[in-house]
């Protein structure tokens, strides 16, 4: 079975340029843990896709290597940061690829390109071979048009490892269901922030689930207001330090000439760095200078704990939440789309999974205006298996419909 | 009149088999960038996984400095920039160092004197810059090497009880077998820290000095540092606060960085590496490694074998060489008399073949069987240092050797008189010359009868015979 492996994921002889400028030279001297799992199970490495660089982004514009479309309209993008893998799965080019997920960089293209995007609880994937940009919030997930093979691909590469001291086992709680029972599902009251057409096609969605018998509950969860400051506080924390390491010195660019290594480092990271990168390096080394640590760092861990255990208690109520995964469908490339901005503030509904290290699934939910509509389900720690098995039964409420010249990859 | 006050940042190689966050070889001597992978060269997407040997060696560290141990271990990221760093951050302890609040007992001068530990952390090594012509090269073997830091409170006044402190310090971590504690091969480390104020006024204006790579330099730039600093208070102006390099060729210190151009390392938790809890079992088998410490160690021996306080010490410098004496002791020797030996013939041995004392083929029940033989007068002194200087290099039986090569002493005077005869005979005037009393001539008649003896005969019994014999009183 083939499948496609995000530029930033090391598969052994192959690039890892991390959709950077930095590494486009760079040829991986090892594989990632979950390749190796995927490809000791029979599965083969075909290609390798584009990505925001170093996974900062929502468009995949932010690639210094080239530009991705998306197949439903290739005037607009595929959402990132891996709208590669996203594209290909959704042209039918490959049955599963994976990406990572630092703060919904798997399922905000999955709801672009109209796929399921799976982003596994922390720790459940090994991180070894995935390249670093904020350690503490990231995961390598799946992006795929099939359930089974979506639940397939994830039991293959959990695992604790060896190699990734912040790995886990996969340890899921016995169900307090009986089988076929429908989980309770949590929504956010007073959701903000949809574009109207986003909202009257979540609220449409809601009604079907109702009227299917599901059970929903209103909840609160305060935080989320808070969950965009602190996420970009640490991730830019831990980029800042992560980025470090491509200095033009050992690998990647290095500049054509320096008098001493500082300046070596300083021109080299200069030219080899997109404006994105840079602008969370400096955010990074800011919050985290002394003086400023307690006040952004150390008060963005401290809302990471609060929105955790308001999640936990959240749970204690619902079995699953449902949200939305983006407030608008897949935007048009450059200028008439959303600024960079734009892009941050919207990513409050993903990145609450990532500050609280649970799993979430992004599935199709139907076409808005005529491009592919997404939600998303949160679960506790480990309840990977009861989000597959809640959105594999939704299928049946709206017509599954694929990217136009879809063909399949077989 | 001035109080100085001096504090030691002290960094030391762990004896661990392989790097702290990977598995390639702790061994920076190789082929350079032999002992490297891509988690130790900082490749994109690895990771680091923490070495349990090298956090016993740090916890042990921390229990013979009588720390506060955490329970947990817990790493940090020191940023900064440095073409020797793979990473271009450090992995570090910062806020939960293993161990805090500890004290080392040294002796100096005849007293014991009290060292305060502020710390203990571990942390990966950087690799090494070189600078060749017009090029630099890099080695990153050491990069990813275990160091641990150890910072003491500024309680040392002298740059001579600070030397006295390095020295102690060696022996203590050489005693744990944690290091190597060598300064002059860098796998023992150190800054200090002076400053100097009016007696009884406490703390000065700190200056840091780097680049003192061996225990005298340690003496002499603090020797230094403390009458420029009385000197810039003498003449009415203050010291900066700031980081001094010394200068070995001129014993001098010079400015490296100045307060406002000190670093900030923005440090925070390793994502990484969770914290980790060695647990109960770890800490017991710590706690069981741990060897009595050498001031300890020192005074016990100094009372049960009735040694010099500067006799124990010697022992007690290196643990394999108390050990041998107590192992000898126990086989039968005579304090005194085997450390006679030891500080003697021994130690000659050891510096001329550089084969360590516990490497050697000599056991300390091999030394107390020849000892005891002489003792017994089986053997006597000559034969004694020749058997010790075999038995260091080759594998022999002591009492078989002695049989094999006809070593027994000769005691029976019908056996030395013929001997001692055929060398006065053969030299009448040497002879005459002893007759009228010029005694010189005795250690020559001595030196024919050992030659032909082999150095079997006993030494006094033959004085008496040739000097007998020579006399007449004999014939």
């Amino acid at each position: 079975m083939p499948f496609a492996v995000k530029d930033n994921i090391a598969v052994k002889g192959l690039p890892l340029s991390c959709g950077s400028k930095m590494l486009d030279t760079l040829s991986s001297p090892y594989s990632a843990t979950a390749v190796e799992k995927l490809q000791q199970a029979g599965a083969v490495v075909v290609g390798k896709t584009n990505l925001d660089e170093f996974g900062m982004g929502s468009s995949c514009d932010n690639s210094a290597l080239g530009t991705t479309n998306n197949p439903w309209d290739v005037a607009r993008v595929a959402g990132g940061s891996s709208g590669g893998s996203a594209a290909v799965v959704a042209a039918g080019m490959v049955p599963f690829a994976l990406g990572s997920d630092t703060g919904g960089s798997i399922r905000q293209p999955a709801a672009f390109c109209g796929t399921y995007g799976l982003k596994p609880s922390y720790g459940v994937v090994s991180r070894f071979g995935l390249v670093a940009y904020a350690s503490s919030l990231e995961t390598i997930g799946i992006i795929s048009l099939d359930t089974q093979l979506l639940r397939i691909v994830f039991d293959t590469m959990r695992g604790q490892d060896p190699k990734d001291q912040s790995s886990r086992p996969f340890s899921p709680k016995a169900s307090e269901k009986r089988q076929g029972e429908k989980p309770r599902i949590g929504v956010i009251a007073d959701i903000e922030g949809l574009a109207p057409a986003m909202e009257s096609a979540y609220r449409e969605r809601l009604d079907l689930i109702r009227k299917k018998g599901y059970e929903i509950v209103e909840i609160e969860l305060p935080m989320l207001e808070y969950v965009v400051p602190a996420y970009y506080t640490i991730a830019s924390a831990e980029a800042s330090a992560n980025l470090a390491r491509y200095a033009g010195i050992r690998y990647g660019h290095r500049t054509d000439w320096a008098d001493e290594h500082g300046e070596l480092t300083e021109k080299s990271r200069d030219e080899g760095f997109g404006d994105e990168v840079k602008l969370r390096i400096l955010l990074g080394t800011y919050v985290l200078r002394s003086g400023f640590k307690d006040q952004y760092y150390l008060r963005a861990q401290k809302i990471r704990t609060l929105l955790r255990n308001e999640i936990l208690s959240a749970f204690q109520k619902v079995d699953q939440i449902l949200s939305p995964v983006f407030p608008t469908t897949a935007f048009p490339h450059g200028d008439a789309g959303l600024d960079q901005f734009q892009q941050k503030l919207a990513d409050k509904f993903t990145a609450t999974a990532n500050l609280a290290a649970i799993p979430a699934l992004a599935f199709p939910a139907g076409q808005s205006e005529g491009l592919p509509f997404g939600l998303q389900l949160l679960g506790p720690e480990f309840s990977e298996h009861k989000l597959i098995d809640t959105a594999s039964a939704f299928t049946e409420l709206w017509e599954p419909k694929t990217a136009p010249g879809f063909r399949e990859w077989r | 009149m001035y109080d100085t006050f001096i504090g030691l940042e002290i960094h030391i190689q762990l004896l661990t088999k392989t790097k702290v966050f990977c598995g390639c070889s702790n061994n920076y001597g190789d082929e350079p960038n032999t002992n490297v992978c891509p988690v130790c060269l900082g490749y994109p997407g690895t990771l680091p996984i923490l070495n349990t040997d090298a956090l016993f060696m740090a916890y042990q560290v921390v229990g013979a400095l009588k720390c506060k141990r955490a329970e947990a271990a817990i790493f940090e990221r020191k940023n900064y920039f440095y073409p020797d760093m793979p990473k271009n951050y450090q992995i570090s302890q910062f806020a939960d160092p293993v161990g805090i609040n500890g004290e080392v007992i040294f002796p100096f001068q005849g007293e014991e004197h009290r060292v305060r530990i502020h710390d203990v952390h571990l942390e990966e090594d950087a690799g090494k810059m070189i600078h060749a012509g017009d090029m630099s090269l890099l080695d990153y073997n050491r990069a990813g090497t275990p160091l641990l830091e150890i910072v003491t409170e500024p309680d040392l006044r002298s740059g001579e009880e600070t030397e006295a402190f390095l020295r102690y310090f060696r022996t203590l971590v050489r005693t744990i077998g944690v290091s190597r504690g060598n300064m002059e091969e860098g796998n023992l480390r150190c800054d200090a820290n002076i400053s100097i104020n009016t007696h009884g006024a406490g703390l000065g204006t700190k200056v840091e000095l780097k680049n003192i790579n061996s225990s005298r330099f340690v003496r002499l730039a603090l020797e230094y540092e403390k009458e420029r600093q009385i000197g810039i208070v003498e003449a009415g102006g203050s010291v900066d606060q700031e980081t001094r390099l010394w200068n070995e060729n001129k014993d001098i210190t010079v400015v490296m960085r100045r307060k406002e151009e000190s670093k900030d390392y923005r440090y925070f938790p390793e994502p990484d590496l969770p914290p980790y809890r060695p647990g109960e079992d770890f800490f017991r088998r710590v706690v069981e490694s741990l060897p009595e410490l050498p001031l300890d160690r020192q005074k016990r021996m100094e009372a049960a074998f009735s040694l010099t306080d500067e006799q124990a010490s010697y022992l007690c410098e290196e643990k394999a060489r108390a050990d041998y004496f107590e192992t000898a002791v126990a086989a039968g020797t005579e304090a005194q008399h085997l450390y006679f030996w030891m500080s003697g013939d021994l130690a000659a041995l050891v510096n001329k073949s550089g084969t360590p004392l516990e490497e050697s083929r000599l056991s300390p029940e091999k030394l107390a069987t020849v000892l005891r033989l002489l003792d017994n007068g089986e053997i006597h002194g000559p034969i004694a240092k020749k058997m010790v200087a075999l038995l260091f290099e080759e594998e022999h039986d002591p009492e078989g050797l002695i049989a094999e090569r006809g070593w027994k002493a000769l005691d029976d005077t019908s056996k030395i008189l013929p001997v001692v005869k055929r060398a006065v005979d053969a030299n009448p005037s040497a002879a005459e010359q002893l007759k009228q009393g010029e005694t010189k001539v005795l250690g020559f008649f001595m030196g024919q009868v050992m030659k032909e003896t082999g150095g079997r005969a006993d030494p006094e019994t033959a004085k008496a015979l040739i000097t007998s014999y020579v006399k007449g009183e004999i014939v």
